[in-house]
């Protein structure tokens, strides 16, 4: 496979898994923050904002180099 | 390719000469599990495998291979890495270089900026390499020959100096103006002569964005980048903290009623000034960071770019590296010897001190060698190039100290493992500090009145999101591990060019680290602690005989055995001349082996030898037996000379001590150190040389092929233990011992074993090894002290733990600053170890002659002679 192929490859499959996480960790903090009802609209979609953001910088490399490595181990490394 | 999840992979075999060998290379390799088909092609030298690599790696053919009796062909290679900042950086780099299929092994240095990579030709080449570690957000260059890399590696330097100076001189400047806009209030008097615009938070924010998206462009590109290839450094952090400080600060100047705290909390100010101090930080990092790798660049600028070269008895200036072998060299006072030679006419003293670490010119004479780049003090001379270019001396000595800088020690391994899983480490707690201040810390604890350390404001205004934002970034940018990333590198680079100025040279990283936990200390008897020759030690004469006195004696004795070849009779003769003693030709030899030597001098029947000898012919020489028996039960050899039939008296000869060696051992003893001697001498002269030079323990009578054994007897009871040889019979023993000390190697410094090369045969150099390596580590330990201490005290501070007592919170710019300071003090602090001077060169150093004032004429009393 060539190298710049690989790379789209692992850039697709790793998405498909840090995006999820990423807006579950975000849903998880709105949720949180909406039982009370005592934070104000700007406060919440501002954390959610942050905590996806943040969430998003944690996953996107875990998943991409543990992604990465997968793929490369069913490829040929020729 | 066969089936699915299958590999194919083309070997490069060395060793290989006929068809078997192609067998045993593809049975080896067919062994494996998960290889399915291997062809091995001896006319190519190639061996095609098939395998599943889910199953079978690399370094599992490598193994095999070299277990069938071949090998698989590697290369090196050295490529100038740019833009690395921090330990993560140092582990993307290497993580990148590591995935490449092909790549054996790979070091990366983050002072030096190099990455060095074993790798299989034909699997991966240098364009890949070097797209690897573009493609994770650096800059890789293939390195060429060492004075190409001094030139290279400067240039880079000197264009990131220039370039974080230019980003520090924007970032700094708007940051001052930014600062002064922000805190316009309170100004005082000098209020009048600040405009008042320049406090409008929307000038701050047309002030403020040139400079994210100048100065901080380049935390923002270089964190994407490695993101896209899933991995994480440094600038994430500074990326995170200012865009999420400055996203605020617009927000809030654009949209004051959005509910982010409004006008109150635009965090411009923090966006510029955190931005300035982190530039500040990098530029002082690329100015000192250099420094640290001085003594190497000093060691490269030794290397004399002219030569004057006899062709046709013709003098002719050439470039030094177009030297040759063979080539007759003129030197004159004054000048640098350009490469290594044999001096072929003339007489001169030659400082070598920055190269071997002697403090006194040497004198040269015809035949002796000189070395490459060392100085010419007084006289010309004309010598024959016998080694150029990369086989110099210096070129040897530059390639090792650069292989030590970039190997990484024990220590160093596992702070970069802490540092590189740092960074995600943070991002995890600023999700968990802006959690807990958004759902619990505000309400409980927030204090209007409360305000950032060092600065007057009230957080007033500023809501929960807000206040938990600023938090957050607060802990990513205090966090940043920088220092515990620089801390061991820089020492390590400056501890191993502080060695090879004293002639010391440490083969890697961990040979410092091991060589500062030592605890006992084996020397090789014969050559390290003593001279290795024998040499007369006593002249005995008997009273009753008619030799009166003992240089008659001994001029006899010499005389009879001037022309034997055997150890003992060269000892005598060497006696003799010692004392200028005049020898007379022998008229009559015999030789009786395994007894001695039978000589007619000066009508003389002279007879030399053992007792069997004396008692052959008859020699009535008892009453010399006390006396013999005292001189050997001092580890001497003892030989009779009887003269006409008559005993004439004794001639002892021994091994004698080198002149340092009691010394050396003495302030061993000072530092702690358990001293041991090993021996293939019998007890009774090893323990008399143990005596004369304060040996605590002595190992006799061991083989050498024994030694090795011994020193792991000594591991086995729990010691760490250096053996010091000088490497003829040693090996083994060296490679055993936890640090190899190999004496006295001279400057052929490439073909010696043992992890510290000696090039001075001075064994107090050993002292200066653990001097040197004790130092260097204490510098390690302070520098990963106190970088930890910063992030262990700035963590809990950023997070806000104090704000309950004392509703006091570290602003981000503030944390940038620490952050600066963190890793600039962890560099400062290793660039004392320049000062370092091992305890007995205290006095030695001052008296070495001034490079510059070389052609002052030298006293002979200040001339050492090889």
């Amino acid at each position: 496979m060539e190298q710049e192929k690989f790379d789209q490859e692992v850039a697709r499959r790793s998405a498909l898994i840090y995006l999820p996480i990423s807006l579950g960790a975000a849903l998880l903090f709105l949720l949180a923050a909406s039982v009370p009802g005592a934070y104000p609209l700007v406060a919440k979609v501002g954390g959610v904002v942050w905590v996806g953001l943040l969430s998003l910088i944690v996953s996107m490399p875990l998943v991409t180099a543990r992604v990465k490595k997968q793929l490369r181990a069913k490829t040929s490394i020729t | 390719m066969g089936k699915k999840d299958e590999a194919q992979l083309s070997l490069p075999i060395v060793g290989m000469s006929c068809a078997s060998c192609v067998s045993h290379v593809e049975k080896s390799l067919q062994e494996l599990p998960g290889v399915s088909n291997t062809v091995v092609n001896l006319a190519t030298g190639k061996a095609s495998v098939v395998y599943d690599p889910q199953q079978v790696r690399l370094v599992d053919f490598q193994r095999a291979v070299d277990n069938a009796g071949y090998a698989v062909a590697s290369s090196e290679l050295t490529l100038d890495v740019r833009g690395m900042t921090c330990a993560s950086c140092v582990a993307h780099v290497e993580g990148a270089l590591k995935e490449l299929p092909g790549v054996l092994d790979v070091v990366v240095n983050l002072g030096l900026g190099t990455g060095h990579v074993r790798y299989v030709p034909g699997v991966v080449n240098a364009n890949q390499m070097k797209r690897a570690v573009r493609e994770v957000g650096y800059e890789a260059n293939e390195r060429n020959d060492a004075a190409d890399s001094l030139d290279r590696e400067r240039q880079a330097r000197e264009e990131e100096i220039k370039r974080q100076g230019r980003n520090l001189l924007i970032a700094g400047t708007i940051g001052i103006i930014v600062m002064i806009g922000t805190f316009y209030d309170m100004l005082g008097p000098f209020k009048s002569i600040v405009p008042v615009w320049l406090s409008y938070k929307w000038v701050i924010g047309l002030l403020t964005t040139p400079l994210i998206f100048g100065p901080g462009r380049q935390f923002f590109v270089n964190s994407w980048r490695g993101l896209k290839h899933g991995v994480t450094d440094m600038n994430l952090l500074y990326a995170t903290g200012i865009g999420a400080a400055y996203g605020i600060a617009v927000i809030n100047t654009l949209f004051p009623n959005a509910g982010f705290g409004g006008e109150g909390a635009t965090f411009f100010e923090s966006a510029a000034l955190l931005t300035a101090f982190i530039v500040l930080g990098r530029w002082l990092e690329a100015l000192t960071r250099g420094r640290t790798s001085e003594a190497i660049r000093k060691l490269m600028k030794l290397q004399p770019k002219i030569a004057h070269v006899i062709r046709d008895g013709n003098e002719t200036e050439i470039p030094a590296d177009e030297v040759e072998v063979g080539d007759l060299i003129l030197v004159r006072p004054g000048e640098s010897i350009p490469v290594d030679g044999s001096v072929k006419d003339g007489y001169s003293a030659v400082d070598e001190s920055m190269l071997t670490g002697e403090s006194l010119p040497v004198e040269k004479r015809i035949g002796d060698a000189v070395i490459g780049g060392t100085f010419n003090k007084t006289g010309a001379f004309r010598f024959e190039a016998t080694k150029v270019g990369k086989d110099t001396a210096l070129a040897q000595i530059v390639k090792l100290v650069e292989d030590a800088q970039a190997s990484k020690a024990p220590i160093q391994k596992l702070a970069d493992w802490v540092a590189g899983h740092f960074i995600l480490g943070v991002h995890l707690l600023a999700i968990m500090v802006f959690v807990f201040w958004f759902f619990i810390g505000y309400a409980a604890f927030f204090d209007p009145n409360s305000s950032f350390i060092l600065s007057p404001y009230a957080l007033g205004e500023i809501g929960v999101f807000g206040f938990s934002l600023l938090l957050s970034v607060t802990v990513l940018v205090i966090s940043c591990p920088c220092a515990v990333g620089l801390a061991t590198p820089s020492a390590m680079m400056a501890g191993t060019g502080k060695a090879a100025e004293y002639g010391v040279l440490f083969k890697g990283a961990e040979a410092i680290e091991n060589a500062s936990k030592l605890n006992s200390i084996v020397f090789d008897k014969t050559g390290t602690l003593t001279k290795g020759e024998p040499s007369v030690t006593d002249v005995f004469v008997n009273t009753q005989a008619r030799i009166g006195v003992s240089d008659e004696l001994l001029r006899l004795a010499a005389s009879a055995e001037k022309y034997s070849e055997h150890p003992l009779g060269e000892a005598i003769v060497r006696g003799a001349e010692t004392q200028a003693l005049t020898l007379n030709e022998a008229t009559a030899f015999n030789s009786n082996p395994g007894h001695g030597i039978e000589a007619r001098v000066e009508n003389h029947i002279v007879l030399v030898g053992n007792r069997k000898l004396m008692a052959e012919h008859g020699v009535e020489f008892y009453s010399l037996i006390p006396h013999a028996e005292r001189l050997e039960g001092e580890g001497k050899t003892v030989m009779f000379v009887a003269v006409d039939g008559q005993p004439g008296g004794l001639i002892a000869v021994a091994d004698t001590l080198k002149e340092f060696s009691a010394e050396a051992i003495q302030r061993l003893h000072k530092l702690g150190l358990e001293t041991v001697m090993i021996t293939g001498d019998n007890r009774r002269t090893a323990e008399a040389i143990a005596r004369q030079v304060g040996i605590d323990h002595v190992l006799a009578e061991v083989l050498p092929q024994d030694k090795a054994e011994e020193v792991k007897k000594l591991q086995a009871r729990g010691k760490r233990v250096a053996m010091v040889g000088d490497g003829v019979n040693d090996a083994p023993a060296l490679a055993q011992a936890d640090v190899g000390i190999a004496i006295g190697s001279g400057t052929d410094v490439a073909k010696e074993t043992g992890d510290v090369i000696l090039i001075k045969d001075d064994v107090r150099d050993v002292i200066v090894t653990l001097e040197i390596a004790r130092a260097t580590m204490r510098k390690v330990k302070q520098n990963l002290f106190w970088a930890f201490v910063y992030n262990t005290l700035g963590i809990p501070l950023g997070a806000g733990l104090f704000y309950p007592f004392f509703s006091l919170v570290v602003s981000p710019e503030l944390a940038g600053a620490f952050m600066a300071i963190s890793s600039v003090s962890v560099t400062l602090n290793t660039l004392l170890l320049k000062r370092f001077r091992p305890s007995l060169r205290h006095n030695e150093r001052q008296l070495t002659p001034n490079r510059d004032s070389g052609k002052s004429p030298l006293s002979p009393a200040v001339v050492s002679s090889k």
